[in-house]
């Protein structure tokens, strides 16, 4: 209560908006991680059983994770 | 001792498998069972080993996740019904709805790699099932055609009928317990695709084996 104060009293304002914002740059972060694990985890699978269009699946795991590097970019940076 | 060669390559053809192949059913990549598929191929593979079938859980299983993923897709327009999310900012609101959908197609995207990639293989020498639980975790279990003692399949429900699918039961020869400590199926395909078909083939496997290990003996 005393570390609120402080900042109130140095006139930051701390609303729902802004607790939801960092909340949302959070989870954008560990959505990264997970894609990052998801791309990884692909070809893991991918070497253990080669299966046809498994290089096309490979390559959606990839672009959902360079997707969330742009959004988490996005996120972050706004 | 080359017509005992010649007589052991024979009995590996199996008919059904080739008027299958010659109408091209069974083809599609994203299909719910393969016959003879090309570019399939496992870690452990043998280099004389052929992938007879392939097959997966029926895409008709799918249908639970693919309906979630439809309902979620449409809250983000209702955003404004909830008091909680009225309050916040345009910023907030659009960032908000970035982070919902990308985590919607994490799920989806998920959801359709652990389908694709569980997957049973029957090849000429062994079956092989692989199962991955989750991102992290996986296990695959290997057996020699000539161990399965026996093979039997079900379909309860009226969607299994309707859309033909169905559990697989493989058992063999080694010792396998359920969690409650009862002895189960050793190997359990679960919702494959034309399970009295997938059946039939690894029952023709089991003859071939059967003759070529007599032929052998002689």
């Amino acid at each position: 209560m005393n570390n609120l104060d402080a900042i109130v009293a140095q006139g930051s304002q701390i609303t729902v908006s802004s607790i939801v914002g960092i909340m949302v740059k959070i989870m954008m972060f560990l959505l990264l991680v997970l894609a990052l694990v998801m791309v990884r985890q692909t070809s893991l699978m991918d070497k253990v059983v080669k299966l046809p269009v498994g290089g096309n699946v490979k390559l959606l795991t990839l672009s959902y994770f360079v997707l969330m590097l742009f959004l988490t970019a996005i996120v972050v940076l706004a | 001792m080359a017509e005992i060669f010649n007589a052991a390559k024979q009995t590996e053809e199996i008919p059904e498998l080739e008027e299958l192949e010659k109408k091209g059913q069974y083809r599609s990549a994203l299909g719910g069972l393969l016959v003879s598929p090309d570019k399939t191929s496992f870690e452990s593979q043998e280099n004389d080993e052929k992938v007879v079938i392939m097959g997966r859980k029926h895409f008709v299983t799918n249908v639970g996740w693919i309906a979630m993923a439809c309902f979620a897709f449409f809250i983000p327009l209702f955003w404004g019904e909830f008091p909680f999310i009225k309050v916040l900012t345009t910023n907030v609101n659009f960032e908000l709805t970035l982070a919902w959908y990308a985590g919607l197609l994490f799920y989806v995207i998920q959801n359709f790699l652990l389908w694709f990639y569980n997957v049973y293989i029957v090849t000429n020498e062994r079956v092989v099932d692989i199962d991955f639980l989750g991102l992290l975790n996986n296990s695959v279990n290997v057996t020699q055609i000539e161990k399965i003692e026996d093979v039997s399949y079900s379909q309860r429900g009226m969607l299994s009928s309707f859309f033909n699918y169905g559990n697989v039961e493989v058992e063999t020869a080694s010792e396998q317990k359920n969690e409650d400590g009862r002895r189960g199926p050793d190997f359990d395909f679960l919702s494959v695709s034309s399970p009295a078909l997938v059946v039939k083939i690894i029952s023709e496997l089991m003859e071939i084996e059967e003759r070529e290990h007599e032929i052998s003996r002689v």
